[in-house]
């Protein structure tokens, strides 16, 4: 109902207005403040009524808000239905309960004793309307398998290239009576070490991308919503997958080195 | 010679080598999929726009086309007024409305519009006749398959449904005249198309000469947007919108989709970047006897740059034939994934495969290729011939 709702400016300085409430959106873009005087009506070029702004509201942090470019204006129920000519309708009701039980009951007896109307959870209604985001989300996950396929064959080659690197070290070691399973357990120490040094790097990297994609989107769409959160779930999986990748790689690697004879490690 | 020297280093280490081909496929095809969503969704929005040669949409004031239950008044006058432009070739007002199917069929709602099927742009029509008369309707074969009707079925539809008096405002006995294809509905969506002046009068005085939005179609030889500025002139309580803005306003809501799309992609080239730069400077250092030995026997710099480059191209092409083909599968995939998007229409496609963007891909892996392979050829070419040959010998 509100999305018809066109706003006409002009300066009017006659009887007690009412007042309204606008978002800090539309404020900012039309250069209002609280205390401005405007003219609101149903259709562009219809004859309105002079509104006092009364409040500047603050975006909510909604995710269905943020690809809309559209204002919000609160206006008193009497005050809109009388404009729109919309009679003594509403389009819904909320209705607060105490309790879950008591909003199981509540829906119960209201769709009993309704007519023309139905009740229902809002938990469901969010369900509903959610579905964009939802899409979104498988999206990002999908998007986030073939990172991690990406990124774990990256580790696994540059470990794969770092252990090779340290043939002659590995053949000294061999030759100084060093056992096989010595040098293999430091190989694989090293990879993990590294794997976990570079889990450590990557999660301050990970932070800083992530409230720089916060700062940016926040500006672009003017929401208080958080665009990318690092959780420790997200930390535990990222640090855990690569120092688990690392000494996989670290031990294949190692291993391949450990059983080639010393003097063949140094190309002889 | 130097291809040879080339893959038989690279044949040497095949279990890095492999890695790296892998490494740079992922990459590839990553980068394609993101190449391919930066411009898919705008350039198949815009064929979808153009494909039934409509370039301006009218729209009530501050709102996209059905964006809003918004109606314009006055349609029949607009209509008159637009059609006395020499440069306009044909207007089709449409009107958008709930519709329920109350005897005839099973009882379901659908999307209904009305339009003059004579000069309509919404739908083509795949069986049957079209809705020409006034108490006939076309459906998408969604609405077939809800209703279980068939071409023929006379069925009652009706607009205005109150909840309060479980009522509804108009009725209509209409004859299912034919299947049809609606151009611009998401999948699943049930609609039919009714003649406009019919779902006009169905709808009550609320309704009555109004319409949602008027697709304006403009002469070859003319131009859209002289055009689009005469009409916001004429019709001051509409919004005139071109292709090209409608495509603006699609990008700027589908930022974010576009933006992902630029920081993956350039996250994937310099991922394989590094990985083959990566590989060739380890592969170079491992043979650094065998390079000097090259260069005190007279093989030239130039050579010696030659076969590392085509070592790092190599890795990049192997990498880029396996990507782009698995890029392409990744697509679909995703494509699947955001086509379940509320409202969507059934036309549009994220992923959209461009030969364009194939070659964008292929042609910045080559360029990175060559790029991982500057710093191993510096490197192998300032080498210290003496100083070099003599540390291998030591070692």
């Amino acid at each position: 109902m509100a999305t018809i709702l066109s706003l006409v400016f002009a300066l009017v300085i006659q009887g007690t207005p009412r007042t309204i409430a606008i978002d800090e959106r539309l404020a900012a873009d039309a250069g209002l403040r609280v205390g401005d005087r405007v003219v609101v009506a149903a259709e562009p070029g219809a004859p309105g009524d002079t509104v006092t702004i009364g409040a500047i509201v603050a975006r909510r942090a909604d995710p269905s808000e943020i690809a809309r470019g559209e204002y919000r204006v609160r206006l008193h129920l009497d005050h809109l239905q009388r404009l729109l000519g919309y009679g003594d309708r509403v389009d819904r009701f909320a209705v607060q309960t105490r309790g879950r039980e008591a909003a199981e009951r509540a829906i119960d007896d209201i769709n009993d004793a309704a007519f023309g109307f139905r009740a229902h959870r809002s938990r469901d209604v969010a369900v509903e309307t959610s579905q964009t985001f939802r899409v979104v989300s498988r999206f990002h996950r999908a998007i986030g398998v073939i990172t991690i396929v990406a990124s774990a064959i990256f580790l696994l080659c540059i470990l794969v290239l770092k252990v090779d690197e340290r043939r002659r070290d590995v053949a000294a070691l061999r030759l100084l009576g060093i056992s096989r399973r010595t040098v293999h357990g430091a190989v694989v120490l090293e990879a993990a070490f590294i794997a976990l040094v570079g889990s450590v790097v990557g999660t301050g990297i990970g932070a800083l991308a992530s409230a720089a994609v916060n700062g940016y989107y926040q500006a672009h769409y003017r929401t208080p919503l958080r665009f990318s959160i690092v959780t420790p779930d997200i930390v535990v999986l990222a640090a855990g997958l690569s120092i688990v990748l690392g000494v996989v790689a670290g031990s294949v690697a190692a291993l391949r080195l450990v059983r080639a004879r010393p003097l063949a490690l140094l190309g002889r | 010679m130097r291809f040879h020297l080339a893959v038989a280093s690279l044949v040497r280490h095949r279990t890095r080598t492999v890695l790296a081909v892998l490494g740079v496929a992922v990459a590839a095809a990553m980068l394609l999929d993101m190449v391919m969503l930066s411009s898919g969704m705008r350039e198949s929005f815009g064929t979808l726009l153009e494909s039934r040669g409509f370039s301006i949409r009218l729209a009530p004031r501050g709102t996209l086309p059905f964006d809003t239950e918004a109606t314009i008044a006055g349609a029949s006058a607009i209509v008159d007024t637009l059609s006395r432009h020499p440069d306009i070739a044909t207007v089709s007002p449409v009107l958008g409305a709930t519709v329920h199917v109350v005897a005839g069929a099973p009882r379901t709602t659908a999307f209904a519009i009305g339009v003059n099927a004579e000069v309509q742009g919404d739908y083509e029509v795949e069986r049957g006749e079209d809705a020409l008369a006034g108490d006939a309707f076309v459906a998408n074969d969604e609405f077939f398959r809800v209703t279980g009707a068939r071409i023929g079925d006379t069925i009652t539809l009706a607009t205005g449904y109150s909840p309060q008096l479980r009522s509804f405002g108009g009725q209509r006995r209409m004859v299912l005249a034919g299947e049809a294809r609606f151009i611009y509905l998401s999948r699943g969506q049930s609609a039919v198309a009714i003649r406009l002046a019919t779902l006009q009068a169905m709808g009550g005085p609320e309704r009555s000469d109004r319409a949602s939005l008027f697709m304006v179609a403009v002469r070859e030889s003319a131009v859209a947007d002289s055009v689009q500025r005469w009409i916001e002139q004429a019709v001051p309580r509409v919004d005139a919108i071109s292709t090209r803005e409608a495509l603006a306003r699609v990008d700027e809501r589908l930022a974010y989709f576009r933006q992902m799309a630029l920081i993956l992609g350039g996250v994937s080239l310099i991922v394989g970047f590094l990985l083959v730069t990566t590989l060739v400077t380890v592969s170079v250092n491992q043979r650094i006897g065998e390079i000097a030995v090259q260069r005190a026997i007279g093989v030239s710099r130039s050579h010696v740059v030659q076969q590392i480059l085509v070592e790092s191209l190599v890795i990049s092409l192997v990498g880029a034939g396996l990507g782009l083909g698995l890029g392409l599968v990744t697509a679909r995939w995703l494509n699947g994934i955001l086509a379940a998007f509320p409202g969507l229409p059934r036309a549009i496609d994220f992923f959209l495969f461009q030969p364009r963007a194939a070659w964008t891909a292929l042609g910045m892996l080559i360029v990175s290729g060559i790029l991982a392979g500057v710093y191993p050829s510096w490197r192998a070419t300032s080498l210290p011939i003496a100083h070099t040959l003599r540390e291998e010998a030591v070692a």
